[in-house]
């Protein structure tokens, strides 16, 4: 039944902090991605959320190999990737592809659309030169754009319409995986609406796969099939995206989503929404335990702060990081802090005969 | 902390009925390369003491440069006086082209506590930037000076102000920085902006804003750079501070969610016009410009089970070159043969005079499509 | 910052042990031998064979390039010239400050004139003084500084007789016989060459200048300022100016090398017994313990100069500061 097209496990990325004067030392490490597993199943959409500095980005990247990850292997097709050398991966870069953020920085201004779209063919090889300019003609036209706009520069098109370019470049070379990063975001909500339907036809078309990485969780939601969240570096939620909008089970969970502005002044006014204080901390130098405790609501001492709560499967389909999740959903401020005693009581008892072995599983 | 306006300080007396700011026609001409822009063109809103006014509308729309021209901090600002038989286009342009030292020119009247801001300059129009009407930005990072501290800013804006001594300003200043939450504000006001994060030097801005205890804030897209929790927080504490003083707030955003949450009245613009303006339950459940369902539809609701967005064709037009009669008419799917010679004029709706917009549908009509999308969202059900 | 210190000095080092180097490699690949030019036109063979092991020319250039380096470490001795035999130390002690008051007066000189036709060319682009002053810089940029001085020297010395021609006047203890001393004339004998010297920068500089305010002024937090009510005369010295000037210290820092470069030719010219002139007489002289005396003092001055720089950058910049 299971079908992955591709699968991560425990990738970790850490940027090394030097220190010295001729000869340099490590002295610490941003654990920018730190033990992050999941699959994505053919056509399926995977969203990944978190706020910035989550480290969304750098795991996007480990898994395209555009930086290299400290550690943790890539599963793609089942092909081991991290594995290859790059000759090899040349090969397995036109089945993914990324789109990014910045519709004005990822194109060169000074090359024509028909050339940026045909380039990752030229890179491949593939087709003569005929055969490319027909290909990025129907390529413009299945992303909305007008094929006569062929020998254009990016500069004369709007933001949106730079989006579609690029999404014509990715769609070039036929790949199965597409990422992309954060690429709606700088868009108004008219011409983001026009991306988010345009991937989803080009999806059911094309039978495309995706990871979609933002910030904004109702874009996701609207996109995805499945959604993880990450907080510095590590997933700690992840489920069906209607599943994890109406049960959460993470109190990170529950508070990103109690977060969001809703488009409804008889709801949005009243509700009181459950603030996190202060900043999410230094990736530096991570707090203990589980990293979200120094904020969390539910925090239990010795708990929560000594040990570090796996990625679990508590029911169906729904992976969860924490030792206290969340009952139900909505919750008021006041009943996402309070845990009931036997909960306690069990994960003490069931911490205390684990403790051991869980300190060493969590590096 | 979630207060519904009612229990606000002063908005239901009635001697304040009378409007703090009311803008009146207010155009602004920017002279490019390619030409004349017309960034603002005829718009008019007005906001009451300790209320919220909305102003929502995609990039480019004008909404900032609406409250740059108020205040007069558009870059080379020139500002003029028209008569009311004169043709304004034909005379700003003229004005525009000939002037050397302006790139931007104003006309129209804006009135706060009985004097015209688009007719004040110098010393009395300084008194009122930062004393009675303080403005804070997007960009948390890029509006503050990276080589002063942040005390040395607010004290700066402390002492323009108010005929207080250096050291009773830095009192102050640590006062301001202890209110919106900076912990440890004692020590923090010597640093500089670069040490703190993006939500603190907001923080730091309104700080700095609510300084001199202004009676209208301006608030620019103030949470569009930050995360949803941090946005969360601001919006929280701006809310906070305008119950307990009782400041009226101008909030622009692009951000439906921002305004069902913040605002009272709100002014949707397009293209440099208002397209449509009412009190903020009026524009969620009965909209009533197609621009304005438009943007209701595109947004990914988080309780709206469509598969797909109804999404608005095309782009927003270059103001250049703006489409004549109504600028929306390229996009909308309701265009008849009016829309594309006659402007639409804001007017009020049959049932509600408070409630304007710019279009010329008929009045069935709009309830009608209203009332498709709106229960098309699901919101008229949870609305309990 | 001291970790950042010390890994500058010690880039320092390696530098100047390159430069010497690559000064001493060169010599020995020049067609000529430096101990005939010594030993003097009539020399004979054997004489010129003579200087030559007198003056440790007969030895591998290793040896001697290791000898020199030895010297300069134990001694701090810079060795003594060949066509003279004069102590180079003596010669660049006596030297040097001439090519300082040059560079260091020519420096002020240029900012004073970049420092308010930049600013006033950007707060009113497009405006008369802002033509003119670009026109300037166009001028300063392309004439060559050889040129300009010339044209210093004939029209403004020769034909007005406002300033003296060339020469160079003793601040303290002028030598005795020499015609002229003290403060005044030195300041009066430099004026031609303070100028010439400053035409070149103070055109690049004027234009960095205004670009550099021309951009604050469109920054963020120049908007924040006028928002808060602050007068435009505050909002200019307080938030445009400090951060518009950051840049151009910076380039100052750089520039101090090219500026040294550029001190030969102004040196020439006027006649000025500087560090530029004695490099290019012992050149000529192929006298290499001067040559590399001078090029030894220089690539130090630099060194410490521009790490002078980068600590008052640190200084007015506490992104820097604090990072």
């Amino acid at each position: 039944m299971s079908d992955p097209i591709i699968q991560v496990e425990n990738m970790v990325k850490y940027f090394p902090i030097t220190k010295g004067i001729v000869f340099q030392k490590q002295v610490a490490a941003v654990q920018a991605v730190d033990g992050v597993s999941f699959t994505v199943e053919r056509g399926e959409t995977l969203g990944i959320v978190g706020e910035s500095g989550c480290g969304k980005s750098t795991l996007a990247r480990c898994i395209m190999r555009l930086i290299e990850p400290t550690s943790g292997k890539v599963i793609f097709d089942g092909q081991d990737i991290t594995a290859l050398s790059r000759p090899q991966m040349r090969a397995v870069r036109r089945e993914m592809m990324m789109v990014f953020q910045d519709p004005y920085a990822s194109l060169n201004g000074r090359k024509r659309v028909g050339f940026i779209v045909s380039e990752p063919l030229e890179v491949h090889n593939i087709g003569t030169a005929a055969e490319r300019k027909r290909r990025v003609q129907g390529l413009l036209e299945v992303v909305g754009l007008n094929p006569e706009h062929y020998n254009r520069f990016p500069h004369e098109f709007s933001g949106g319409q730079r989006q579609r370019i690029g999404i014509a470049r990715a769609l070039a070379v036929n790949p199965k995986l597409i990422v992309c990063d954060e690429h709606v975001s700088a868009l108004d909500v008219s011409v983001q609406a026009q991306i988010l339907n345009l991937l989803k036809d080009l999806q059911s078309e094309f039978g495309l796969t995706y990871i979609f990485i933002a910030h904004d969780l109702n874009v996701v939601r609207h996109i995805s099939d499945r959604v993880a969240v990450m907080y510095l570096g590590k997933m700690v939620d992840l489920a069906g995206s209607n599943e994890l909008y109406v049960n959460p089970r993470h109190p990170y969970t529950g508070a990103l989503l109690s977060a969001i502005p809703i488009a409804n002044p008889r709801v949005g006014r009243d509700r009181k929404s459950t603030v996190l204080e202060g900043d999410v901390p230094n990736p530096i130098n991570p707090p203990s335990g589980c990293r979200f405790h120094p904020r969390c609501p539910r925090f239990q001492a010795e708990m929560c702060d000594a040990v570090e709560p796996p990625l679990r499967e508590r029911e169906a389909g729904h992976a969860t990081a924490c030792f206290f999740p969340l009952e139900r959903w909505p919750l008021t401020a006041d009943e996402m802090a309070t845990v009931d005693g036997a909960t306690v009581d069990r994960v003490r008892a069931e911490l205390a005969g684990h403790f051991d072995e869980a300190t060493v599983a969590t590096p | 902390m979630s207060a519904t306006i009612e229990q606000g300080p002063v908005a239901s007396s009635d001697v304040d009925d009378a409007p703090l700011l009311d803008v009146k026609d207010l155009r602004t001409y920017f002279k490019t390369e390619d030409g004349i822009v017309r960034a603002v063109d005829g718009v008019s809103f007005s906001v009451k003491p300790g209320e919220t006014l909305g102003v929502v509308g995609e990039s480019g729309c004008g909404k900032s440069v609406t409250m740059l021209s108020v205040l007069s901090l558009n870059p080379k600002p020139g500002r003029v006086k028209l008569g009311p038989e004169a043709d304004v286009d034909a005379e700003m342009q003229k004005y525009l082209l000939d002037s050397k030292k302006h790139s931007s020119l104003s006309t129209g009247t804006a009135m706060f506590r009985g004097i015209d801001l688009l007719q004040t300059s110098g010393d009395r129009l300084r008194q009122i930037r930062g004393g009675e009407i303080a403005m804070i930005f997007q960009d948390p990072m890029t509006s503050l000076n990276p080589v002063h501290s942040v005390g040395a800013q607010l004290i700066e804006a402390a002492l323009l102000h108010q005929d207080i001594s250096k050291r009773d300003a830095r009192e102050l200043a640590i006062a301001s920085l202890d209110d919106v939450g900076i912990p440890r504000a004692k020590q923090r006001i010597n640093d500089y902006p670069h040490q703190f994060s993006g939500g603190m030097r907001q923080r730091v801005m309104i700080a700095m804003a609510l300084i001199n205890e202004p009676s209208l804030l301006i608030a620019d897209e103030p949470t569009t750079a930050l995360d949803v929790t941090t946005q969360s927080q601001i919006l929280g504490l701006i809310r906070r501070l305008q119950e307990e003083r009782g400041t009226a707030v101008i909030m622009i955003t692009h951000d439906l969610g921002v305004i069902a949450e913040v605002a009272d009245e709100v002014v949707v613009m397009y293209a440099a016009r208002v397209v449509e303006r009412s009190g903020v339950f009026n524009l969620f459940e009965q909209p009533r410009h197609p621009y304005t369902w438009g943007l209701l539809g595109s947004l990914p609701h988080p309780d709206a089970v469509a598969d797909r967005l109804t999404q608005i064709q095309g782009q927003p037009p270059s103001l250049l070159n703006p489409p004549k009669g109504c600028r929306f008419n390229p996009r909308c799917s309701y265009t008849f043969d009016r829309c594309l010679i006659e402007r639409p004029e804001l007017h009020g709706a049959e049932a509600d005079a408070e409630h304007l917009d710019a279009c010329f549908l008929d009045e069935s009509r709009k309830q009608e499509e209203a009332h498709r999308l709106v229960a098309g969202l699901g919101r008229t059900a949870e609305a309990s | 910052m001291t970790r950042y210190l010390v890994r500058r000095l010690l880039w320092a080092i390696v530098l100047l042990v390159a430069v010497t180097f690559i000064t001493y490699a060169l010599f020995f690949l020049v067609p000529a031998d430096p101990a005939r030019l010594a030993a003097g036109k009539s020399a004979t063979t054997e004489d010129v064979a003579r200087v030559s092991k007198s003056l440790g020319l007969d030895r591998p250039f290793y040896i001697q390039y290791g000898l020199f380096m030895k010297k300069l470490v134990w001694e701090q001795s810079l060795g003594r010239s060949f066509s003279n035999r004069r102590d180079v130390n003596t010669m660049i002690f006596e030297a040097a400050p001439v090519t300082a008051a040059l560079v260091i007066g020519g420096a002020i000189l240029w900012m004073l004139i970049a420092l308010p036709v930049g600013i006033l060319s950007a707060l009113r682009p497009r405006s008369l003084l802002d033509r003119g002053a670009m026109i300037f810089v166009l001028v300063g940029i392309s004439a060559p500084v050889i040129w300009v001085g010339l044209l210093l020297q004939y029209f403004v010395g020769f034909r007005l007789g406002l300033t003296p021609n060339s020469g160079y006047c003793d601040v303290i203890n002028p030598p005795a016989g020499a015609d002229c001393g003290g403060v005044w004339d030195w300041f009066y004998h430099m004026i031609l060459p303070w100028t010439t010297f400053a035409i070149l920068f103070a055109a690049a500089y004027a234009r960095m200048v205004r670009a550099n305010v021309m951009d604050t002024l469109g920054e963020d937090y120049v908007r924040t300022a006028r928002a808060k009510g602050a007068p435009e005369n505050v909002v200019i010295r307080h938030h445009v100016l400090r951060n518009a000037l950051l840049p151009v210290v910076t380039m100052l820092g750089l520039d101090i090398g090219v500026a040294l470069g550029g001190a030969i030719f102004t040196e020439t010219i006027f006649n000025l017994p500087g560090l530029g002139r004695l490099a290019v007489n012992s050149v000529e002289t192929l006298d290499l313990p001067t040559v590399q005396g001078v090029v030894v003092f220089a690539t130090f001055a630099i060194v410490i100069i521009s790490l002078a720089i980068d600590i008052l950058y640190a200084y007015i910049d506490p992104r820097i500061r604090l990072a």
